[in-house]
């Protein structure tokens, strides 16, 4: 594994001008022999740098694997143990080691890539840059798309994060050309004596006294944006980052974060802006300036004792930067500019001054009334405002600056009371159109009329007048099966919502301005794109088109909302079917199906009816509900309501449906239709001797509801399944067909069904290649093909982060996806604030071979042994039969592998694990043995890289405090904390977990409860998830049958531990123990 | 190199146009060459007047063997005390007056507010100032005149108030007239602003400075932050119009002496920056 880090490394302090450069290393698992000292052994050597810089990200590094390129290694100060460095948190998650607490500082030396980069600055003429910012953005990309294997380290996803905010800040202008001012004592005659050549020529007494001046032409920030940007960061900032150096320091010590900061800020804005391309006419128009001064960076040229002239030059650039400077920082009130439209369209519109206090803009005030106020009023009125006599200087100096960016104000300034100013028609249009951007940009508040505000704006547009057309006609059967409904359409122009003739449509064309009063509501038209609707509106006109519902949604959803206007209004059936689709929350909630065993969550009824919704629109949809909301109670939900429709309908017999699930959920599957609907006929496709004859196939679907079958098989037995025609494929844990050229996706996407629903728990919509995929399952070519995809979606939202395909991407996948979330008030409502939930897995061919050895053995010893020994041999085989349920290697205790593929149990807990932590959420595991408890904490930690805490009997107590701290820490990463149920199961807190698995069960669920209280306390903020793990037909079943139901234990009272086990005769006990050999699962 | 006039202010040039049908343009352009070159040696503005040493050039035809020093001096026209009481007075009654002299400007209208009154404040003709001159040449205004008068107009495009001192009303007495009114009290207060001294540095950036290790609490904070990062990035601020933290300040700042725009060029620049940066 390797790890990229990076971080800024100033020059070494010696000059006046003291640059720095941004530097890329590698950390990886593999250790070096090196013999020099301070070499960092874990380091990439600059060969393999360059090697992964260009493979794994695909850079352009330019000369530096040239010998004689001049890369100077940097020193890091590193947490170091004897004489090692640790490794950084990123890469100790893949080495099997402890961090130690106590360790000392060191600085190692490491090969870096320095991140320069080429740019124009003139027509062939190119200078090396800093680029820091494009490479910085590229590789976040990369390395968040799992396009390459190498992590970033936390350090370089800071400097990500920090130089899209410097980003943000150079995008404002909020800088400007420069002065640095600098006095140069002459060296003291000590110094002189060394040289002493000149010292005779320098010596004159009166010269020492007097420092030259020297003023270097610079870029600088200014405003409290800047400011603000380098404190918030400041927090986000790893020390890793401040440690740095060009060359190791006699004393271990780190920059201050804060002046690094702005050092990297300050050099950065120098290189981007001195190095900007500048075209000849931009030379001509700068020549002998500041500006082309400060363009000739990034070598200062200063001018040493500058003349009267150009000292007094400075001044004013001084007096010019504070002003600036001053307009920028806050005042303790706002000042507005309302524009209120007149009456009558003939008349001026007014432009109303306002103030209103900071804090409450509320008390906003106008001027006119302000001025009319008594004196000891408007003392009032100033008290409001925060502000003091110099009030009607700042309110002055402010109107005079909002007039040197918008001149009409001056009007309004000829009087000593200043009110407003009027507007004629084209004024008022230019104002909205731009002046009152560049106010609102510059500090003051705008308020237009609500017309003109995005959502109050009214525009022409096409009208698309639609209506929908079922196919199925009146025919009940044909109607509940009913599939492709079609969208009839028409064009139409429209102005405001409403009709408009081609002839009216004609006179505003021709109209003198673009702010028109139309039927007593003013808007804004554009001529140009008004003659362009109607030309294309003309050629519409013959054509009688339809689309189908789906290209229809496609239509709507990526269309340009000014152009085009969507109506349905006129037609109840399409406006409500949208209507629907769009607002999934207010969904009427399904009644709960009079055969399910079982009581659905008001969210839950609400998802079926979703379910049932878009399938008979002939839609497929996604359901991606968080774990632990009950995703497959509301599809079997589903499987039994439509059977009880079809009854009603007279149909007879609705083909099977098929789901696709991973191996470890299948047995659960089965266990959930089992409990909650016993009577949906299901069996599982899965194990060697299973059925591969295709009539047998055919003959056992069509006697069946539901073929359960893994992702693995799906794919095996493609063939066998593509047969049959499937009333509905279901995909659990979609995600799986993530990858488009898998030949599992293939061959899924060959299948074929009358209706496709795929069910996920991670938030695919961050994940915009897997969202395609899913929905090219779904619905194939909605979102259009791959590439399109990647070019029109994909690289601006994750790359631009362009915010118009954000919101048009969210249109488009809305009406397919219902996931609600487990904050989402709606829910939180319908759900208790600890939810169970049984996670049942099915045994491992070598677990089951183990299980009954065991169990064979313990049959033969039953009938022999009495007494003590008896109670001892049958608590011994409890614990044998639990580890066998865990994992092969508990109980063979023999350190094999311990891997997922041994352990169904294992698998779920790993894929449940990484959708909590996909979530950024925290999570308690709890077991009964500390053997497993370490094997699962090293599993977590090292094979699948999260932060882990580990507490078990042995703890110390200090360490156990430390982890718990460190655990709960609003601000930490979110972790997994493994513990054993006795030495866990009381007296901490573990709010911060909103997850909690118990991986084995105990036969007293007071025991489970209280450690599942470790995250259910004052102080959770969240509803808890609880998820128990089962192992099909064993004891862990029956003693969960058991707890379930205490009565059916005649007499037997549950005690706090297994010795009341041991009362159980032979019989009882064997059955207890017994193995169900349908519960394997391979 | 572009030629750069003397002012670049509407009021700085009306003042010279005052000059010019005076002068035949020969004297004029040496009057120009006189202040570009250096040639004006002292310059002192006391009570309306301007004192001035223009250093002359060789003239054997004239007799001047030596570079000679020649004193000059231009007495502007004063106006009445009760005068600029009434014109104070009808400045601080207009915001807009107010607002521009506050941002350093001579307001465009304010020869109207003085037209009112009979008056004008900027020099109209030769009747509203006298000059003087010591070196032999027959035609007043002389080229020494000119090179003084030149120097002057410089000075009004970053000192608007120096007009009213030209014209007989010193700054403590214009303080004193404008604070009978609550603008002009506003005027005041930002007249009285001192310059700040420069502000010297030691670096040409920020220097990084160095902090001890025990700052570092532990393993965790070198390699993490005291928070964690947001997981969003915002996107980038759509504006509309270039440069506006300047444009506050107005287009030609004094330290700005070419002809052209300053804010055109700055703008430009920011805009090349967002299109064509390594950012």
């Amino acid at each position: 594994m390797k790890i990229l880090h990076g971080t800024w490394v100033p020059e070494s302090p010696t000059d006046f001008v003291q640059a720095g450069q941004f530097v890329l290393w590698g950390e990886s698992t593999d250790q070096k022999k090196v013999n020099n000292g301070d070499r960092h052994p874990r380091q990439l050597v600059k060969a393999e740098l360059a090697d992964l810089l260009e493979q794994d990200f695909g850079l352009d590094i330019l000369n530096y694997r040239s010998p004689s390129a001049q890369n100077q290694p940097c020193y890091f100060l590193l947490p170091t143990v004897e004489n090692q460095p640790l490794p950084s948190l990123e890469l100790s998650r893949y080495l099997e080691i402890e961090l130690p607490n106590q360790f000392t500082w060191q600085y190692w030396k490491v090969d870096c890539y320095p991140t320069v980069a080429r740019t124009k600055v003139r027509t062939g003429d190119t200078e090396a840059i800093n680029g820091v910012v494009p490479l910085l953005n590229d590789l976040h990309f990369i390395a968040l798309h799992g396009l390459s294997e190498v992590q970033l380290g936390a350090d370089l996803l800071f400097w990500f994060h920090f130089t899209q905010a410097l980003k943000r800040i150079i995008f404002k202008d909020q800088y400007i050309p420069a002065w640095k001012y600098r006095e140069v004592l002459p060296p003291t005659p000590q110094k002189l004596a060394k040289v002493p050549k000149e010292s005779t020529a320098k010596k004159g007494k009166a010269k020492q006294a007097i420092a030259d001046i020297e003023l270097y032409p610079a870029w600088e920030f200014i405003g409290e944006d800047y400011e603000a940007c380098l404190q918030q960061f400041v927090d986000y900032m790893p020390w890793f980052c401040a440690a740095g150096f060009a060359a190791p320091g006699e004393q271990a010590q780190f920059h201050d974060r804060l002046s690094l900061l702005r050092h990297f800020s300050e050099c950065l804005l120098t290189e981007v802006v001195s190095k900007v391309y500048r075209t000849q006419a931009v030379e001509k128009a700068i020549a002998d300036s500041l500006i082309a001064q400060a363009l000739t960076l990034p070598v200062p040229q200063p001018i040493t004792n500058p003349s009267e002239a150009t000292l007094e030059n400075y001044q004013q650039w001084q007096t010019w930067r504070d002003r600036i400077v001053r307009t920028q920082s806050r005042q303790p009130f706002y000042l507005y500019f309302q524009l209120q439209d007149p009456p009558q369209p003939d008349q001026y519109w007014q432009l109303q001054f306002q103030i209103a206090p900071k804090q409450d803009p509320s008390l906003k005030i106008s001027l006119r009334d302000y001025w009319r106020l008594k004196p000891t009023e408007q003392e009032k009125i100033k008290e409001q405002l925060g502000v003091g006599e110099d009030f009607e200087q700042h309110l002055l100096l402010n109107l005079g600056y909002a007039a040197r960016i918008y001149p009409p104000l001056w009007q309004g300034l000829e009087t000593d009371q200043p009110v407003s100013i009027a507007l004629d028609l084209d004024g008022a249009f230019s104002f909205l159109k731009e002046a009152a951007w560049v106010l609102e940009n510059a500090g003051y508040k705008v308020v237009v009329p609500a017309w003109w505000t995005p959502q109050g704006r009214q525009r022409a547009k096409v009208r698309l007048k639609a209506k929908s057309k079922s196919l199925g006609g009146n025919d009940k059967r044909k109607s509940y099966f009913s599939l492709d409904r079609l969208v009839e359409y028409q064009y139409e122009l429209a102005i405001a919502g409403e009709t408009v003739s081609e002839d009216e449509w004609q006179r505003l064309v021709q109209a003198k301005t673009p702010l028109v009063q139309f039927r007593g509501q003013w808007l804004e038209l554009d001529q140009n794109k008004m003659r362009q609707m109607l030309d294309f509106w003309k050629t519409q006109q013959e054509a009688n088109p339809e689309l189908s519902l789906l290209e229809f949604l496609k239509l709507t959803a990526s269309s340009d909302e000014e152009e085009l206007e969507i109506d349905s209004d006129r037609e109840e059936t399409l406006a409500e079917m949208l209507t629907n689709l769009q607002n999934q929350c207010q969904f009427q909630a399904a009644s709960e199906p009079e055969n399910f065993q079982g009581q659905l969550r008001e969210y839950q009824k609400r998802g079926v009816a979703w379910l049932q919704y878009l399938e008979q629109l002939g839609l497929n949809g996604c359901l991606a509900d968080d774990m632990g909301l009950g995703k497959t109670i509301q599809v079997i939900a589903r499987l039994v309501q439509e059977r009880e429709l079809a009854i009603k309908a007279g149909v007879k017999n609705v083909p099977p449906t098929l789901l696709i699930a991973p191996t470890s959920v299948v047995g659960n599957w089965f266990h959930e239709i089992q409990k909650f609907a016993p009577q949906l006929k299901a069996f599982i496709h899965h194990g060697g001797d299973r059925c591969q004859d295709v009539k047998v196939f055919k003959s056992l679907c069509r006697d069946h509801d539901l073929l359960i079958t893994s992702f693995g098989l799906a794919r095996k037995d493609a063939k066998l399944i593509n047969g049959i025609q499937w009333q509905r494929i279901v995909l659990d844990e979609a995600q799986n067909i993530k990858n488009p050229k898998a030949a599992l996706t293939k061959a899924i996407l060959k299948f074929s069904a009358n209706h496709r629903l795929a069910l996920t728990g991670t938030p695919i919509e961050n994940r915009l290649m897997d969202l395609w995929s899913i929905f090219n399952f779904l619905n194939p070519g909605y979102l259009s093909n791959q590439t399109q995809f990647r070019k029109g979606f994909e690289l601006p939202i994750q790359k631009e982060n362009d915010p118009r395909q954000v919101q048009t991407l969210k249109k488009l996948v809305e009406p397919f996806i219902l996931r609600r979330l487990k904050t989402d008030k709606s829910i939180i409502k319908d759900l208790p604030d600890k939810v169970e939930q049984k996670l049942f897995c099915n045994l491992t061919k070598e677990q089951a071979s183990l299980y009954e050895a065991v169990v064979k053995d313990v049959e033969k010893q039953l009938e022999e042994v009495e007494g003590i020994k008896r109670k001892g041999l049958i608590l011994a085989t409890l614990t044998k039969l639990k580890q066998v349920c865990n994992h092969p290697r508990q109980f063979l205790q023999d350190e094999s592998d311990f891997t997922p593929e041994r352990s169904h149990k294992l698998t779920r807990l790993t894929e449940m694990v990484e959708e909590v932590m996909a979530e950024r959420e925290s999570l308690l595991v709890f077991t009964q043995f500390t053997d497993l408890g370490s094997a699962l904490e090293k599993y977590l930690r090292q094979v699948c890289h999260y932060q882990t805490y580990y507490l078990h009997g042995g703890t110390t107590r200090p360490k156990r405090e430390a982890m718990i701290k460190e655990f709960q820490n609003p601000e930490s990463e979110p972790s997994i904390f493994v513990l054993s149920l006795k030495a866990g199961g009381v007296g901490i807190t573990l709010t911060k977990a909103n997850h909690v698995f118990h991986f084995d069960r105990w036969w007293n669920p007071a025991v489970e409860n209280q450690a599942t209280d470790r995250a259910f306390r004052i102080g959770q903020q969240k509803n808890v998830f609880v998820h128990k793990f089962v192992a099909i037909g064993t004891l862990e079943e029956r003693i969960d049958e058991m707890i379930e139901d205490k009565k059916k234990l005649a007499g037997a009272i549950v005690g706090a531990d297994e010795s009341w086990l041991t009362e159980l005769d032979n019989d009882s006990f064997r059955s207890l123990i017994a193995l169900n050999k349908q519960a394997i699962l391979d | 190199m572009a030629q750069s006039k003397f002012s670049r202010t509407w009021w700085g040039q009306k003042f010279i146009s005052a000059l010019e049908p005076l002068m035949d343009s020969g004297r004029l352009s040496r009057g120009r060459s006189y202040a570009r070159g250096n040639k004006v040696k002292m310059f002192e503005i006391k009570d309306g007047s301007v004192f001035a040493q223009v250093r002359g050039s060789v003239n054997p035809y004239f007799g001047v063997y030596k570079e000679p020093l020649y004193k000059t001096t231009i007495e502007f026209e004063p106006i009445s005390a009760a005068n600029w009481s009434a014109a104070i007075a009808l400045i601080a009654s207009k915001a807009s007056l107010i607002s521009r002299l506050l941002l350093n400007e001579i307001p465009d209208n304010i020869e109207a507010s003085f037209k009112k009154l009979g008056l004008n404040l900027l020099p109209a003709s030769k009747k509203d100032f006298h000059t003087k001159c010591s070196c032999p040449d027959w035609s007043n205004p002389c080229k020494h005149i000119a090179g003084v008068y030149y120097l002057i107009a410089e000075r009004l495009d970053n000192d608007p108030f120096l007009l009213f001192e030209l014209r007989g009303l010193s700054r403590e007495k214009l303080q004193l007239e404008l604070a009978k009114s609550p603008l002009g009290k506003a005027l005041c207060a930002e007249m009285l602003l001192e310059v700040s001294p420069p502000d010297l540095v030691d670096s040409y950036y920020s220097p990084p400075e160095t902090v001890t290790v025990e700052n570092c609490p532990d393993f965790h904070h070198f390699w993490q932050g005291n928070k964690r990062l947001p997981q969003t990035i915002d996107p980038l601020p759509q504006v509309p119009v270039a440069g506006i933290p300047i444009k506050k300040q107005g287009d030609f700042p004094s330290f700005w002496h070419r002809d052209n725009s300053f804010l055109e060029v700055m703008e430009t620049l920011y805009d090349t920056v967002k299109i064509k940066g390594c950012l």
